[in-house]
């Protein structure tokens, strides 16, 4: 924070002292400064600026809630004392609580400071915390503070932006275009040019894209960057239905980029080639082949819209296809497998494939490794249809030549894993690993590998050869953490899951074996702590990635301002779009799919446990248990020790297996289970609305907490995820399981609510109407 | 669809960055890419694939796949070049010039051009946007392919020989390509027996 002059002149001794303090606190003197404020305190133990100070220096230098107590002791003393309220403000801004931030920044104007650097701070919380209609006020107030500044107008153009007032912000960025463009020097040109996109990108979204085209062919010649000139050239072009105009413009985007497959589409568009005969597209697309004989999407595009049973087809697939497998082009399969939806075009290029690969095998000329590659293709091939002895010999015999060649493990390794044999996998995939040291993508996939064969330690032993490892790191765990590695996480966190339910799977067998002996042994007291072990370690990976989501939330923070300065505004506001559907990516829903799964699993058994313990109602046993744990834990305490080291995901982690963690969610009593989980997966119900996943989960969560409406909303959800993807009404044998679910656990509900219940009734009869005939000529209705 | 390659939007940076980590052992944090995109939003780009070329009226709407390296239902990222103008206000050299801060290609798509394609969208936008006269980027001195690529298929020249610049104590070649915007353009790289010339009718 730092004085401005017109701040006004502090009188007393103590204000003299906390001036000083302040500038050592701005100096990041963090030690200096609480000296002084001490010493004022000391005087005047009511000092306000010195108390909401002394939280702010003791934020940096000692606890957190220690630091909260002496601000929110500040405000209390001078809620409307701007400095105060400023210092406040920079409090909660470092806490991350920016709603609060906003706030007090915002009483800090209120309350008279001069201070017009707050604005600017407060427009930060704004956006973060995405209040646009207070945004737009702090913009505008300072934009009339700080005029000079091309920064401020965009500023100001992005608040307007984001409140949807189109005109208002093309207005403004006009405005400082008229202003600026005789100032303009070379440096400010590149801002100049994306502000100039900016404003047209606003335009057309405002839906004048006559006027956004006339604009554009106006300020061309000052924009540098010509790809989306001619993107949005074209664009707008289309959807004034001038196609004609319009393709020449797509035939110049070729020019620049003839591997985006997307131009072609539109080229097509453009030309309504599409529902020509397929003779006049494969005119067009041989013409574009000729054009850029070296790109995928021409020679690739015709084989999509050639029918299987066309006499070219044979031809295209082949001239596609085998000069990869001559080349030895590692894709070439994948290349061609969303083919394969096709059955007939799948046989087709099976038949070419086994021609060519009978043909070659007789020609003593032939370079040996096309024949390989050739094997390699037709494992993946016979993989793909599920025929694991054939893909299993086709890629035997590739290795049996070419024990050197890496991607033939890659297939082996996957073909044992579609057989279930996960460690053998993992060896396999090894093996090829060791044949390139040097390459980190075969490190990640035998890595990977381990995972799925539930080796964690050999996973990270493995991947440690590529991260960085600290003085005294045992392996890279806490490195791939550092450095986001979401995927890593996830695996372990999956194997982790995978390898407690093993576990406890055991044990319920071996339970159910010998229920007579009713003593607890050495054994099961492993087996527990390793259950506990594992549990907490799978939570922790997982949780590991919902912070690194916080992480890319909380990234955005420096860009509000930062963008505006750099003139980037197009590129920020995609920006704000993303952060606001980040939790739709699809890793988000792989964590909580993985994490609902423990949730739930915890949930579970302490409802099985209750009835239990209402059952039966002794509860010895517990202490006794307890005793033996702590004999144990001392003799093992190195091992621990050790094992900690292994899996700590930071430095000095103070919960290194995940076990406070557990607890935490464990002892959070019974309702609360689900309440902590429903908090994690909230975001999925705003931004993943077309994720089956996200109301089947939604679903098992409102009918266990007796939330009945809801869990019907779920199904209708989900239902229409279904049918809006198909355009048709087809009934899904999930849909139908949940409906009959939903109804019976309503009716032998004995605390539901009588009026609720009618309501699901009503609501699922009306929504279902199959119901009314009954469950079983119900669930007939309802098979996929 | 076939590959791809287009121009790297903020959407695409989680799974740049997911192929990053399983490609090489210089990883960078997600606000790094941000940073790249925020800065140079025509710098960089990507080569992606789709799992499927049309919508499948019959089948059931599934979700997107968990594999982080999927943006979209069906569309994952394969390769990625992360690009970028010296903005190191101690650089000795002020004429503007672009820098290769990562590329890599998943290995399953490697040796089929994804590459090569991949950096000379990024150098023609670099000059084109940006003014770069030339750009630099480093290498490790094992690495055949990347060398391959860099000096023989589009023409870098070593400029200096870097002692123990990588972590683990590899040197690196420093590399830098002279640009000039009209001998840059991408689609006529390709020795085609034809060009478009932009206006015959394609259909004729
Ligand atoms: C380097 C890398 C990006 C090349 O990707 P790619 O898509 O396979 O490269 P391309 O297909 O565009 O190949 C470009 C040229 O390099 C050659 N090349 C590619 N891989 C090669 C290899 N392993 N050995 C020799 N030459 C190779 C190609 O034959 C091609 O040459 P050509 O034009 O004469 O035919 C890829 O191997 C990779 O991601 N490696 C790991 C990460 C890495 O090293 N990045 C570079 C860091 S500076």
């Amino acid at each position: 924070m730092s004085m401005r002059k017109a701040t006004p002149i502090l009188g007393s001794k103590e204000d003299i002292a906390f001036r000083e303090a302040l500038k050592l606190y701005d100096a990041k003197q963090y030690k200096k400064a609480l000296k002084l404020v001490d010493q004022n305190l000391k005087k005047n133990s009511n000092h306000p600026e010195s108390l909401t100070l002394k939280g702010c220096i003791i934020y940096f230098t000692g606890t957190k809630t220690e630091a909260d107590l002496y601000v929110r002791k500040g405000l209390a003393r001078s809620p409307t004392n701007h400095l105060v309220n400023h210092l406040a403000g920079i409090y909660f801004r470092n806490v991350e609580n920016y709603a609060e931030a906003a706030k007090w920044y915002k009483a800090a104007i209120d309350n008279g400071s001069q201070n017009k650097q707050i604005l600017r701070d407060l427009s930060t919380m704004q956006v973060q915390i995405r209040d646009y209609k207070n945004l737009k006020e702090s913009r505008q107030l300072y934009l009339e503070e700080q005029p000079g500044f091309r920064a401020n107008w965009t500023a100001s153009a992005v608040a307007q932006h984001l409140n949807k007032n189109y005109d208002g912000a093309v207005s403004t960025l006009s405005k400082i275009e008229g202003l600026i463009k005789e100032h303009l020097s070379e440096s400010d040109k590149v801002e100049h040019s994306e502000c100039l996109l900016y404003k047209n990108s606003i335009i057309s979204e405002a839906g004048n894209f006559g006027k956004a085209l006339s604009t554009l062919e106006a300020d061309e010649p000052e924009i540098k960057d010509k790809l989306s000139v001619l993107e949005y050239k074209a664009r707008y072009l289309m959807l004034l239905g001038k196609l004609e105009e319009a393709s020449k413009i797509y035939r110049i985007l070729l020019q620049r980029n003839p591997d985006n497959a997307g131009y072609y589409s539109l080229l097509e568009v453009c030309l309504d080639t599409a529902s020509k005969p397929v003779e006049i597209r494969l005119k067009l697309f041989s013409k574009l082949q000729k054009f850029y004989p070296r790109s995928d999407p021409p020679k690739f595009l015709p084989l999509t819209f050639v029918p299987a049973d066309h006499p070219k087809f044979i031809e295209l697939a082949k001239s596609y296809i085998l000069p990869q497998l001559e080349k030895g082009v590692p894709s070439s399969f994948i290349n061609i497998k969303p083919l394969y939806k096709d059955k007939l075009k799948l046989k087709a290029i099976e038949s070419i494939l086994l021609e060519f690969y009978n043909q070659k095998l007789n020609d003593k000329s032939v370079q040996p490794t096309i024949i390989v590659w050739t094997k390699y293709f037709l494992a993946q091939h016979y993989l793909y249809l599920n025929d694991l002895v054939t893909a299993d010999r086709y890629i035997d015999e590739a290795i049996t030549h070419s024990p050197t060649l890496v991607e033939l493990y890659i297939i082996k390794a996957r073909i044992l894993k579609h057989k279930g044999e996960f460690i053998q996998a993992s060896e396999v995939m090894n093996e090829g690993r060791e044949l390139d040291l040097q390459d980190r993508f075969i490190n990640s996939k035998a890595t990977k590998y381990y995972f799925r064969a539930n080796n964690v330690d050999k996973a990270i032993d493995t991947i440690s050869l590529f991260t960085k490892l600290e003085e005294d790191a045992v392996n890279g765990c806490k490195d791939l953490h550092l450095m986001q590695a979401s995927w890593v996480l996830i695996e372990s966190a999956e194997a982790y899951a995978r390898l407690y339910r093993e576990l406890e799977k055991a044990k319920l067998s071996n339970e159910d074996a010998d229920s007579e002996g009713a003593d607890e042994n050495e054994d099961d007291e492993d087996v527990d702590e390793k259950i506990e072990l594992y549990k907490g370690l799978a939570l922790k990976r997982f949780h590991a990635v919902l912070k690194l989501f916080e992480i890319f939330y909380n990234d955005q923070l420096d860009f509000h301002s930062y963008c505006m300065r750099r003139g980037t505004p197009r590129d920020y506001i995609e920006t704000i779009k993303w952060e606001d559907n980040l939790h739709s990516t699809p890793i988000y829903s792989r964590v909580m799919k993985g994490l609902s799964k423990i949730y739930l699993d915890i949930y579970e058994q302490q409802q099985a446990a209750k009835l239990k313990a209402a059952s039966a109602a002794s509860t010895s046993s517990g202490s006794k248990n307890k005793k033996n744990k702590k004999k144990k834990s001392k003799a093992q305490g190195k091992k621990r020790e050790e094992l900690a080291a292994k899996v700590a995901s930071e430095k000095e982690d103070q919960d290194p297996f995940g076990t406070t963690l557990l607890n935490n969610v464990v002892s959070n009593g019974n309702g609360k289970v689900l309440d902590n989980l429903f908090e994690l997966f909230k975001p999925l119900l705003v931004e993943a609305k077309d994720n089956r996943f996200t109301w089947e989960l939604a679903f098992e969560l409102y009918v266990r907490q007796s939330k009945y409406v809801l869990a019907m909303q779920a199904i209708k959800n989900l239902n229409s995820v279904y049918t809006n993807y198909n355009g048709d009404n087809k009934k899904y044998k999930q849909i139908g399981d949940m409906v009959l679910r939903l109804k019976e656990t309503t009716k032998n509900d004995p605390e539901a609510n009588v009026a609720i219940v009618k309501v699901v009734e009503k609501g699922l009869a009306t929504a279902f109407p199959d119901l009314t005939k009954g469950d079983e000529e119900f669930m007939q209705a309802y098979i996929d | 669809m076939g590959i791809t390659i287009r121009k790297a939007t903020i959407n695409d940076i989680q799974a740049m960055q997911n192929a990053n980590l399983h490609n090489l052992p210089e990883n960078y944090l997600l606000k790094y890419y941000m940073y790249h995109i925020l800065s140079w939003p025509q710098a960089s780009f990507v080569a992606t694939t789709y799992d499927e070329i049309v919508h499948d009226e019959d089948a059931p709407v599934e979700d997107p796949k968990g594999d982080t390296s999927y943006i979209n239902k069906g569309e994952k990222i394969v390769g990625y070049v992360l690009g970028k103008m010296e903005d190191d206000p101690e650089a000795e050299d002020k004429t503007p010039h672009g820098h290769i801060t990562s590329l890599s290609v998943m290995r399953t798509y490697r040796r089929m051009g994804i590459a090569e394609k991949l950096m000379r969208q990024a150098l023609y936008a670099m000059c084109e946007c940006f003014d770069a006269q030339y750009v630099s980027l480093h290498v490790r001195k094992s690495n055949r392919a990347a060398l391959h690529l860099y000096r023989d298929s589009l023409q870098f020249e070593v400029t200096s020989n870097e002692k123990s610049y990588y972590q683990d104590g590899e040197d690196a070649y420093a590399m830098k390509k002279v640009l000039k915007l009209d001998e840059l353009i991408p689609g006529l790289m390709q020795k085609a027996e034809e060009v478009d010339d932009l206006e015959s009718d394609l259909l004729a």
